[in-house]
């Protein structure tokens, strides 16, 4: 099943809806609303067959992505997709992800933007600041991820059930991939090309990108010396 | 280097009073046991120096600092110790916020949708 956070992506939205369903066809979509202001909600309501979990306020992306991972593991899904609202993520290249996981050549595969050069030209503060969250994380659990942000991401039932149970809050992919490592997951990347954004604006503002990163590496460090359990598989 | 009986017994009467204040807050339920434990600490550590005050006097002798500042050393680390449990209880408040949260928003959804379980 395919996971879409969405906070104020009522313009983006339905088009990356559509694009699901010819991409993807067999894959239900689940779009978690964060306590959007805007119209998202209605939005995803006029899409046909796409569920719809509205957090009754703003928790952050961290805690919506995984409501949906929740959502996934309670309907018993075997493959999670999870991808973001604002049309950046080339859905068309998404069996490429599946097709890695139904192989079991990972348990998560990411959706990489910076594997070769695809014309994607973040700004400055961002490019800084995920190439040193980046770094750091490849440095800790090694394995050549070279983009550890990407939101763009495929993932087995293992994952899932950890996912279920732990997940950061801010810039969560990064971190989740430690909470991976320590759990004995693997995860591998595939490059993709992304798109400008469909709509909206981007939830990451350059004056917070240093506090962020104070707070990511924190975590990632004090995450070294957690534990990390799966939620039961079994429902 | 003595103690004044008026500074003991300004200690004893307001180590009393906190410990009068939070007893009634807890009879009034306006204050849960166990956030109450440090407190109670706190006013026994008051009431302890107020009734030995040696303890202090030697303590200060030892480490040669003034008795005020042992006190001032003494209450600084009580509330040190109080913050960083709130910090605790806030931290724990809104974990279990985010899981209810969430919780609420998949049993609203399975509500409106009782049907449908995939396999993709």
């Amino acid at each position: 099943m395919v996971i879409i956070p969405a906070y104020n992506e009522a313009e983006a939205i339905p088009q990356v809806l559509a694009r699901l369903r010819e991409a993807v066809p067999d894959y239900d979509v689940v779009v978690v609303d964060d306590g959007s202001g805007d119209d998202t909600a209605a939005a995803v309501a006029r899409a046909p067959g796409v569920a719809l979990i509205r957090l009754p306020y703003n928790l952050g992306i961290g805690a919506a992505v995984q409501t949906g991972y929740k959502y996934a593991l309670r309907k018993g899904y075997d493959i999670a997709v999870q991808c973001d609202a604002d049309g950046q993520h080339p859905v068309d290249e998404l069996s490429r992800l599946i097709e890695h996981i139904e192989a079991d050549k990972a348990d998560l595969i990411i959706g990489s933007r910076y594997v070769v050069d695809t014309g994607y030209a973040p700004s400055m503060s961002r490019r800084v600041g995920k190439s040193i969250l980046s770094r750091l994380i490849d440095g800790l659990i090694g394995g050549g991820i070279t983009d550890t942000t990407s939101g763009f991401r495929a993932c087995n039932r293992k994952v899932i059930a950890t996912f279920a149970r732990h997940y950061p809050d801010d810039y969560p992919e990064a971190e989740s991939l430690v909470i991976l490592h320590k759990s004995g997951l693997r995860a591998a990347e595939v490059s993709v090309t992304m798109q400008p954004r469909q709509g909206g604006r981007t939830s990451i503002r350059p004056p917070h990108a240093a506090y962020y990163m104070a707070k990511v590496a924190l975590a990632i460090f004090v995450d070294l010396f957690r534990k990390f359990t799966r939620a039961p598989e079994d429902i | 280097m003595a103690i004044y009986t008026s500074h003991r017994l300004a200690l004893l009467v307001l180590s009393i009073l906190l410990l009068l204040v939070v007893l009634e807050l807890v009879r009034r339920g306006l204050l849960k046991e166990r956030y109450a434990l440090l407190w109670l600490a706190t006013s026994a550590f008051g009431l302890l120096v107020g009734v030995f005050p040696m303890l202090i006097v030697k303590f200060a002798e030892w480490t040669r600092l003034q008795f005020v500042t042992v006190m001032f050393l003494a209450a600084f680390l009580f509330i040190l110790a109080l913050l960083l449990s709130f910090s605790i209880v806030i931290s724990r408040l809104v974990e279990r916020n985010r899981e209810l949260t969430q919780e609420v928003a998949l049993l609203a959804n399975a509500l409106e949708q009782p049907e449908g379980k995939g396999d993709e």
